[in-house]
């Protein structure tokens, strides 16, 4: 499937906008920057590498040539960019449920909406603004955010013990093993390759 | 910076594709079949320029009506989109494209508007530039590791995971010994090849 690289999805969608809305969506994206305890349910979740909202302006296409007609629109339009891991289904259902709320502040403001909450009609409204993508590459393709979490735990955990294991009496290094052991024993799990779903 | 995350640069580019009548095949189709069969593992146009750790290049054909009672509109042109999430600045980036795998840039920039081609690398910046959309809110969720240090960090788990079963048991003197040597071992070992996915033994 295009979308899908390894164990991470790409999904695209754009919706449209009353452009007098826009101000609002950005001022909430304002707030949602600078006050970091409010992205804790999306840092939370855990299974986004990287996701973005791009608002365009329905001025704003970018126009390279006077011969480039220019976009005549009523819209603005809001676009999201999202690099996930699991598929689709898990990945809307975990949106209506975990980040509802704040699912709701941000395409509250595009046109027909549904909700996040009941999931049914808010995934029929997914499916309808999601366009495909033709190309799609990860320079991790079979590691979760999760994976690259631990790892990172890992190499730092790996890090301290090599630092002070230089001068070491083998009973002091085994005493400092074992708390390695305990300290990256749930972030050993393997990588790999990930069953495709819908 | 609305566009940065930590030490992670999200560009979002659109470059309206040419629309020419009179091509056998549209350009956006073109591009579709192209971008289609671009490798997409170490081979990957991406994986040469080593500091993007994710990116999509992807045809919009028109926006979308999402029903009554909202108004039906049409956009005048089609437009490639292309973002992606790499490391460091954006000047930095773009010229790495144009000098690092400037034929596949060209093989699929070469269908849009205005296109200067990556022959010219200001004149490549200042193109894409020209196309670049401001994010409006960017998240990552590790945003302080480069790809290389995640790929390392990656390497590392597999193998302290393979030396922990390996070494269960042992005496603290051979354990000592065995870590010092795997440590020796991991610590010379070549950089793991973005895009690869593949564990490298140690």
């Amino acid at each position: 499937m295009t979308n899908i690289t390894g164990k991470t999805y790409a999904m695209n969608a754009i919706t449209p906008m009353k452009p007098w809305k826009t101000w609002i969506l950005r001022g909430f994206f304002f707030l949602l920057g600078h006050i970091k305890p409010l992205q804790a349910d999306l840092v939370n979740l855990s299974f986004i590498h990287f996701a973005r909202w791009v608002v365009i302006r329905r001025d704003s296409f970018p126009r390279l040539s006077a011969a480039q007609p220019a976009e005549d629109l009523q819209y603005d339009y809001l676009l999201f960019f999202s690099n996930f891991n699991g598929t689709w289904n898990q990945y809307i259902d975990a949106f209506s449920a975990v980040l509802g709320k704040g699912l709701n502040l941000v395409w509250f403001w595009s046109e027909k909406y549904p909700g996040a909450v009941p999931v049914t009609p808010f995934k029929q409204y997914i499916a309808r603004v999601q366009f495909e993508t033709d190309f799609y590459y990860t320079a991790y393709p079979h590691a979760t955010t999760n994976d690259v979490k631990a790892a990172h735990r890992v190499q730092q955990a790996l890090d301290t013990l090599a630092d002070g294991s230089g001068n070491t009496s083998p009973a002091e290094f085994e005493q400092a093993y074992v708390r390695f052991l305990v300290s990256v024993q749930r972030d050993l799990g393997s990588t790999g390759l990930a069953p495709i779903g819908v | 910076m609305p566009n940065e995350s930590g030490s992670v640069y999200g560009l979002t580019i659109l470059s309206p594709i040419i629309d020419d009548p009179h091509a056998r095949i549209s350009h956006d189709l073109q591009l579709r079949m192209h971008l289609g069969a671009l490798p997409r593992g170490e081979d990957s146009p991406f994986a040469k320029v080593s500091s993007t750790h994710m990116a999509r290049l992807t045809v919009m054909n028109d926006v979308v009506y999402v029903g009554m009672p909202a108004c039906e509109e049409h956009l005048q042109s089609q437009y490639l989109v292309f973002e992606s999430n790499f490391d460091g600045d954006l000047d930095t980036y773009l010229r790495r494209m144009a000098t690092e795998i400037p034929d596949h840039v060209d093989s699929v920039w070469s269908h849009c508007i205005g296109y200067p081609g990556a022959g010219d690398v200001a004149a490549f910046e200042s193109y894409m530039k020209k196309c670049q959309l401001t994010t409006t809110f960017y998240f990552a969720d590790v945003n302080d590791k480069t790809v290389q240090q995640t790929l390392r960090a990656l390497q590392t788990q597999a193998a302290v995971a393979s030396f922990i079963e390996r070494n269960q048991g042992k005496p603290a003197a051979e354990l000592q010994n065995a870590f010092t040597k795997f440590l020796g071992k991991l610590r010379a070992a070549p950089d793991p090849r973005p895009g690869s996915g593949k564990d490298q033994s140690i």
